[in-house]
């Protein structure tokens, strides 16, 4: 599947929104998950989980937990859709 | 470390001044604190709430408008108030973030509750050092990782930032721990036997605040009059050291340490007897002792000698009066007392005349003063209030068993009311359990030291005594011998080095030695045997010759060693036999010839030895020697520099004094020559960092007057 960051970062936004729910316009391009946006340690496993279910990919798990930023999950899910 | 060069380095100087914020803040921000109830972050700012904070709490949560009623920030930064403190909650990955804020908004003072630092590996270990530099970069100091948080009980603040279930009771023991973990137990354990603090510390894995840091705070905190510590690693046994000393000499406050990690083979492969003797549990017990340091055993050994302390005054001596209700209870307790270097005080005529015109006539009225089973609080009462005024009664032990008649409570609360407003001593026992609960719970609460076994008590006293006899005698400084020659001992040890030797021969250790005035026997060397019959005539017999070699360390494993030479004929076989076997055994070995030198045969062999530990520095060993130096053990340690009244101590404190001092009418060897020697040695050490161990082994005393030789000398370099 080919998918520009763009919508990838808009697809990303919108889980986010839903997981910690936040305004998706409240989601700064580099704000980090627990620092800006208050996920707890279980959120942000609920992110990850959410990430794969909205992209259909299956993410190695360790490297997706050290993953901390709106752009760096973007940057993450390309790397299985690109 | 020298001495109180800590005092000025910068991060000191920096954690002084912010460590009150620390402790004394008048607002504090719970960083990354939430909502969920049964968290570290929730429980935290509930804690604070809780204890009745006297300044303005912030909470400060990405995710929540307000906690506990409270509005909640989303940035440390909004806060539109100064911050004194912070209490970092986040979880570590974002740590930094929350530091770097919290250095922007001015906070000096910083608490990080977080794990997943250094103890959970390298990345753990990166994050902690960037936590670090930021605190650097802004003047700030921070308690943890990796911890439980602090606590001051000071009703000026009232400060729980911890996630302790409660908040201890107000008192004048100012704990500090390694470990977050053993807190919550210390905390328990001390509010069943209303023990209070004056601040609570765990300071987990000390990135920045150290526990000399914290040290030295509560050595000038007015609420903290006994200080405990628990520790799993000494990371600056010399700053320790010199922390403690400190603190005993000016101000008197004893410390107590718990030090985990007893049974650690810390003796790891060493090549010297020295190095394999001296393992880090064994020096740290010296260097403790050495800096007056009481080290306790466990939690329950640390809080008995602790209330102590911390409640009654110093005892002016070691006699002590036992008043009890019951003979076999006294008797034990006079046996335990006698064993601890107590001794049982003699009443003198007023006192003897109370208890005879008051006491039943079944009474015992000479110490232990036993009241009889069927005592009341008035018979206690009379007794305790004898041994009191009596000049020659300088502690009391109160012991009580529930009998029938006894009423337990009463006798409590009179043992309160009749010690109140006297500056001796008074412990209790009350034995039993289930019956003597509700006096002994009227004892703690009035601040007399309680102690289920009499064992116990006497224990706990006669240490509360020895740190008060022995706190004039520290500080004295060591011996500078001026007669040494530094520079040409350290020419040998930097030639050798340059060589790419890893230990010295014996002539070089000679002259090393030799360069510090130990008593050396001067040898020679011989490379034929012609050579060695001459020499050895030359020196006197009888002689010892030894294989010289820079690559032969253990010469008597290849029997590189004859000992007893007594005539030339003995003296050209023993230098053949030598090169032989060298030659043989050790094949590869450049042979430099046959050291020899003369043979002293009359004479006491003991050991004295330098090793170098990572967190103490240079150690002096001195023990029994020869060959049972290391089957029995029979060695002391002292960390340079050692003053004479330690290395008197160190020799007082081996089983080989007794041979020494002439036990049952022996000679009596020369001690004052082994004080000279040790203290010499000790100066070697701090001046040539170069030897890694040293083993003089033996060192032969002579008679009293006489004085000693170095027979053998073994030096590793590192």
């Amino acid at each position: 599947m080919i998918m520009d960051k763009d919508e990838i970062k808009s697809r990303i936004k919108h889980v986010i929104g839903q997981v910690l729910e936040k305004e998706e316009s409240d989601i700064a391009d580099d704000a980090n998950f627990v620092f800006d946006l208050g996920a707890s340690s279980m959120q942000s496993l609920q992110l990850i989980a959410a990430f794969e279910e909205e992209f259909s990919i299956e993410m190695e798990q360790e490297k997706a937990m050290e993953v901390q930023t709106v752009a760096g999950a973007v940057d993450f899910v390309s790397t299985y859709l690109i | 470390m020298d001495t109180r060069s800590c005092l000025l380095t910068p991060r000191f100087t920096i954690h002084r001044n912010n460590l009150e914020k620390l402790f004394y803040p008048r607002s504090v921000a719970v960083v990354g604190t939430n909502n969920i109830k049964g968290t570290v972050p929730y429980d935290i700012l509930f804690n604070i709430l809780k204890a009745e904070f006297r300044g303005i709490l912030f909470p400060v949560s990405p995710g929540e408008k307000s906690i506990c009623s409270v509005r909640a920030y989303k940035y440390v930064i909004d806060i539109d108030h100064p911050v004194d403190l912070a209490i970092l909650v986040f979880p570590a990955q974002v740590c930094h973030l929350a530091m770097e804020q919290c250095g922007q908004k001015g906070i000096k003072a910083v608490v990080i509750i977080s794990a997943g630092f250094k103890e959970t590996g390298e990345k753990g270990w990166e994050r902690e050092m960037q936590l670090r530099e930021i605190a650097v970069k802004y003047d700030m100091s921070f308690i943890g990782p990796n911890c439980l948080g602090v606590i001051n009980t000071d009703p000026a603040v009232n400060l729980n930032a911890s996630f302790a279930r409660r908040m201890p009771e107000e008192g004048s023991i100012g704990f500090l721990s390694q470990s977050g973990a053993l807190c919550t137990a210390v905390l328990d354990y001390a509010r069943a036997k209303h023990i209070g603090f004056s601040k609570f510390i765990s300071f987990g894995n000390k990135a920045d605040i150290s526990e000399i840091d914290l040290l030295y705070y509560l050595k000038d905190d007015e609420k903290t009059k006994v200080i405990l510590l628990y520790l799993e690693e000494v990371s600056d046994g010399q700053g320790l050291m010199q922390a403690a000393q400190d603190i005993i000499v000016d101000t008197g406050k004893p410390i107590l340490i718990l030090k985990s990690g007893r049974t650690e083979a810390g003796a790891t492969a060493a090549a010297s007897h020295t190095g394999s003797l001296a393992g880090s549990d064994e020096i740290c017990n010296a260097a403790f002792r050495q800096a007056g340091i009481i080290r306790c055993g466990n939690i329950e050994e640390m809080f008995n000698i602790a209330i102590a302390f911390a409640y009654q005054p110093l005892p002016k001596s070691g006699r002590i009066a036992i008043v009890t209700n019951a003979g076999g209870p006294g008797v034990l307790t006079t046996d335990a007392a006698i064993m601890e270097g107590l001794e049982l005080a003699s009443f003198n005529e007023e006192t003897t005349q109370l208890y005879k015109k008051y006491l039943p006539a079944t009474a015992n009225i000479k110490n232990p003063v036993d009241v009889i089973g069927d005592a009341k609080a008035d018979r206690y009462n009379l007794a305790i209030s004898g041994a009191i005024c009596d000049p020659g009664v300088d502690g009391i032990f109160v012991i009580l068993t529930p009998q029938s008649m006894t009423n337990i409570d009463a006798i409590a609360n009179e043992i309160v009311q009749v010690t109140n407003g006297y500056n001796k001593p008074v412990y209790a026992s009350f034995m039993g359990e289930a019956d003597v609960r509700s006096g002994v719970d009227i004892l703690q609460r009035n601040k007399i030291p309680h102690y289920i076994l009499p064992e116990s008590m006497c224990r706990s006293f006669a240490r509360v005594y020895r740190f008060g006899s022995e706190r004039h005698e520290r500080n004295t400084k060591p011996k500078d011998f001026k007669d040494v020659n530094k520079e040409a001992a350290r020419a040998v040890l930097l030639d050798s080095l340059n060589q790419g030797l890893t230990f010295l021969s014996e002539d070089k250790a000679v002259k090393v030695l030799g360069a510090y005035h130990l008593p050396v026997l001067q040898g020679k060397i011989a490379t034929t045997p012609a050579q060695a019959m001459a020499l050895a005539a030359e020196i006197g017999f009888p002689v010892a010759m030894k294989v010289l070699s820079d690559e032969i360390f253990h010469k008597s494993d290849i029997k590189g060693v004859v000992l007893n030479v007594t005539n030339v004929g003995e003296a050209d076989k023993a230098f053949r036999a030598i090169i032989h076997q060298a030659s043989a055994l050790m094949p590869n070995a450049r042979i430099r010839g046959v050291y020899i030198t003369r043979m002293v045969n009359s004479g006491q062999e003991v050991i004295l030895g330098i090793k170098r530990d990572p967190s103490f520095g240079a150690v002096i060993m001195f023990g029994l020697g020869g060959i049972f130096v290391e089957l029995y053990r029979d060695v002391s340690f002292g960390v340079a520099p050692v003053n004479e009244s330690l290395a008197e101590s160190m020799i007082h404190g081996t089983k080989a004094y007794g041979l020494l001092n002439g036990a049952r009418g022996t000679t009596k060897f020369d001690t004052t020559g082994i004080k000279t020697c040790i203290m010499r040695l000790s100066q070697l050490a701090v001046d040539l960092p170069q030897i890694k161990e040293l083993d003089i082994n033996p060192l032969i005393v002579l008679q009293e007057g006489s004085g000693c030789f170095v027979a053998d000398a073994k030096i590793v370099l590192g």
